[in-house]
């Protein structure tokens, strides 16, 4: 990874592709490279649609090596859907690929003069760029399978449905998985949406001839990554849990907790939950033929996907996730699996964030545009995006943009990105994370779940503020590193429990770079990618005040556990004060 | 007592002796004064897996004194997110 491309999208006679070095970006990767670029090259009151805003492509530190779950994709840009700084990561092949073809960063910059559509092709030989409005208005799998009639199925695409081409809020990019399915989406922040506006629809990797990425160190990194999937494979979540059941395996125990929003975010439990179960859902997968177990990347040993098939045991959507189990049922509620299972495929199709597109119909339930728990409905609305309707180019723009349209109080914001699904009320560390993350609510930046709820890392109380500032400053500090790096982030689990783990990453970067990496080098990596993210932030407008949750989790009390979100301003306004 | 029973990711009641045997749900009663690591052993659950057990939708420890009709709720070590 030792070059940028540089895709000037508004150069005069056509995109204009500049090659240079890595230069002060070098031994960067993933999260930390898009971030530090971001906040360096655009202008922060830039219109995020706009020619000066630029989104960047950044596979992580490790990936294109031969280690373990390094696949993950970082995209950096402003985020139209919330204004500030984003990245959204995602898993699928991209990443990897990337990586092997030798960059570190591909940057699409400016915006072109007409309306075509672009494709973007880069092989070991370079990057072509042409015209192809024959791909205009399809969605995921349809451009994808167009697509691989050209190309083939010896490479990874990134594309954008139709929601990014109309620039939509909760647009996403996808990543295909494999197996050559958009499943793998960087979804959240409306990133789809920029690009959208600068006219790309796909980027095809095509990584034949080249050859996986060499470490500094081959013996050292061999020896530390054996160690490091020993690790992932001994610990029960990364080893056992997540294989068998995926991620929706939290269903039950958020809701057993009583931190499972409900009917957008009115109750703490939903009285069917068991029937949306991880539990359910892999019992279901195998019977139709499907399977609970499988890998959005090669390399990925946890394998936390699956295949879900229809009744008839045909092919429907990859294993919906958690966030999107929840999003689209029990916060809208709906229990049943095959519904979540038909949205989720839309989600992927269209092109939209799952979580962003699972509250906002909840908000629209609240609204009254169609009753909670109509299954048929929440298809129709979904359809309303896809066609592009103005019902579903407002509902494609998110929950805030649906709240306001619509009049509804309860909208279940921060920096207008959407609450995934942990009732901050009940579990009030995730409550801090997201009131202060650079990115809008998202759970992922500081995951005070795997603390407050799964005992992992330690035990800290959902229930009582004490711990929770500490608790989330240090799992932001920490994520930002590991998004970093291309490492998928469920290894968390692992390296927060089993020390010996935690080294064998560390020992994995320094035997690739040829560096001595320590902890205590993690955590400044950290602090200094939230720190250009905070700038950015900050010189966008951002205050103290926008840390803040909506006003409706201060003042209503939710059930089971009747509580509020009780952490102070004051105590918020200590997360970053390091 | 009475309590009711709800085991989570693959835990199911181990004892054969006990009408729930294979079963992740039941209701059973359980001497006075029952503690969750006693309430494990009764239901002869793996003693190796280190479990997350709420009652009442709060998280408590192995030496929690259980009452009648108490929900308790068991999981495997369990992650995602």
């Amino acid at each position: 990874m030792d070059k940028i491309a540089r895709i000037d999208m508004g150069a005069a006679g056509g995109p204009k592709v500049t090659m240079e070095e890595v230069g002060e970006y070098v031994g960067l990767g993933g999260r930390a490279l898009t971030s530090l670029l971001i906040a360096k090259e655009v202008h922060p009151l830039c219109h995020a649609l706009g020619a000066e805003n630029k989104l960047v492509f950044a596979p992580g530190m490790l990936s294109g090596t031969a280690g373990a779950m390094t696949g993950r994709l970082s995209v950096g840009c402003k985020s139209p859907l919330t204004g500030t700084i984003k990245e959204s990561n995602a898993g699928g092949q991209a990443a990897q690929v990337l990586a092997r073809l030798g960059y570190a960063a591909i940057i699409l910059e400016g915006k072109p003069a007409s309306d075509d559509l672009y494709k973007i092709h880069v092989n070991k030989d370079g990057i072509q760029i042409s015209v192809d409005n024959s791909l205009k208005l399809l969605d995921n799998y349809p451009l994808v399978d167009k697509l691989r009639k050209e190309y083939g199925d010896k490479v990874a695409y990134i594309t954008i449905g139709t929601a990014g081409e109309r620039k939509l809020l909760a647009a996403s990019i996808a990543c295909t998985d494999p197996e050559l399915r958009p499943t793998r989406h960087c979804g959240r922040g409306g990133v789809g949406a920029v690009m959208g506006a600068k006219g790309v629809k796909a980027i095809i990797l095509d990584d034949a001839g080249m050859k996986m990425r060499p470490p500094k160190e081959p013996e050292k990194y061999r020896d530390a990554n054996r160690k490091f999937v020993e690790g992932l494979r001994k610990h029960p979540v990364t080893g056992e849990g997540l294989p068998a059941y995926g991620t929706n395996v939290l269903t039950n125990v958020l809701n057993e907790a009583g931190g499972y929003p409900t009917y957008n975010f009115k109750t703490g439990q939903f009285a069917t939950s068991a029937k949306l179960s991880g539990e359910a859902q892999a019992e279901l997968e195998i019977k139709r033929g499907g399977t609970a177990t499988h890998g959005c990347h090669r390399g990925c040993v946890i394998q936390c996907s699956g295949i879900y098939n229809d009744k008839d045991g045909h092919y429907l959507t990859k294993q919906p996730e958690y966030e999107t189990v929840w999003s689209h049922g029990g916060h809208c509620g709906i229990d049943d699996l095959d519904t979540v299972a038909r949205l989720d495929f839309m989600d992927d199709n269209i092109g939209v964030d799952t979580i962003e597109m699972g509250v906002t119909i909840g908000v629209a339930m609240d609204a009254g545009i169609i009753e909670f728990g109509d299954k048929e409905g929440a298809i129709r609305l979904m359809e309303e995006v896809g066609k592009g309707t103005p019902l579903g180019r407002v509902l494609g723009c998110g929950a805030a943009v649906t709240g306001k349209v619509y009049g509804v109080e309860r909208v279940p914001v921060v920096k207008d990105q959407a609450l995934p699904a942990y009732d901050p009320r009940a579990i009030q560390g995730i409550g801090v994370t997201y009131a202060t993350t650079t990115m809008g609510a998202d759970h992922t930046a500081g995951y005070a779940i795997a603390t407050n709820i799964l005992k992992v890392g330690g035990d800290v109380d959902p229930l009582k503020t004490e711990g929770q500032v500490e608790l989330s400053r240090n799992l932001q500090i920490a994520t930002a590193a590991i998004d970093s790096t291309g490492m998928c982030l469920f290894i968390a689990f692992a390296i927060m429990d089993q020390p010996e783990t935690f080294q064998a990453l560390l020992d994995m970067l320094g035997a690739f770079y040829g560096i001595t990496m320590t902890g205590d080098d993690v955590v400044a990596l950290g602090k200094k990618v939230l720190s250009a993210e905070r700038d950015f932030n900050a010189r966008a407008g951002f205050t103290k005040q926008h840390d803040r949750l909506p006003r409706f989790f201060y003042t209503e009390p939710i059930a089971p556990h009747n509580q509020t979100f009780m952490m102070k301003d004051e105590e918020l306004d200590e997360v970053f004060n390091w | 007592m009475k309590l009711e029973i709800r085991l989570f990711a693959g835990l199911r009641c181990g004892n054969p002796e006990l009408p729930c045997y294979g079963q992740s749900e039941c209701d059973l009663e359980v001497p006075e004064g029952t503690t969750i690591r006693e309430l494990r052993t009764i239901l002869a659950i793996d003693p190796a897996i280190s479990l997350l057990s709420m009652v009442n939708n709060h998280h408590e420890h192995e030496e929690w004194v259980l009452k009648d009709n108490d929900r308790v709720g068991m999981f495997p070590p369990i992650g995602g997110g």
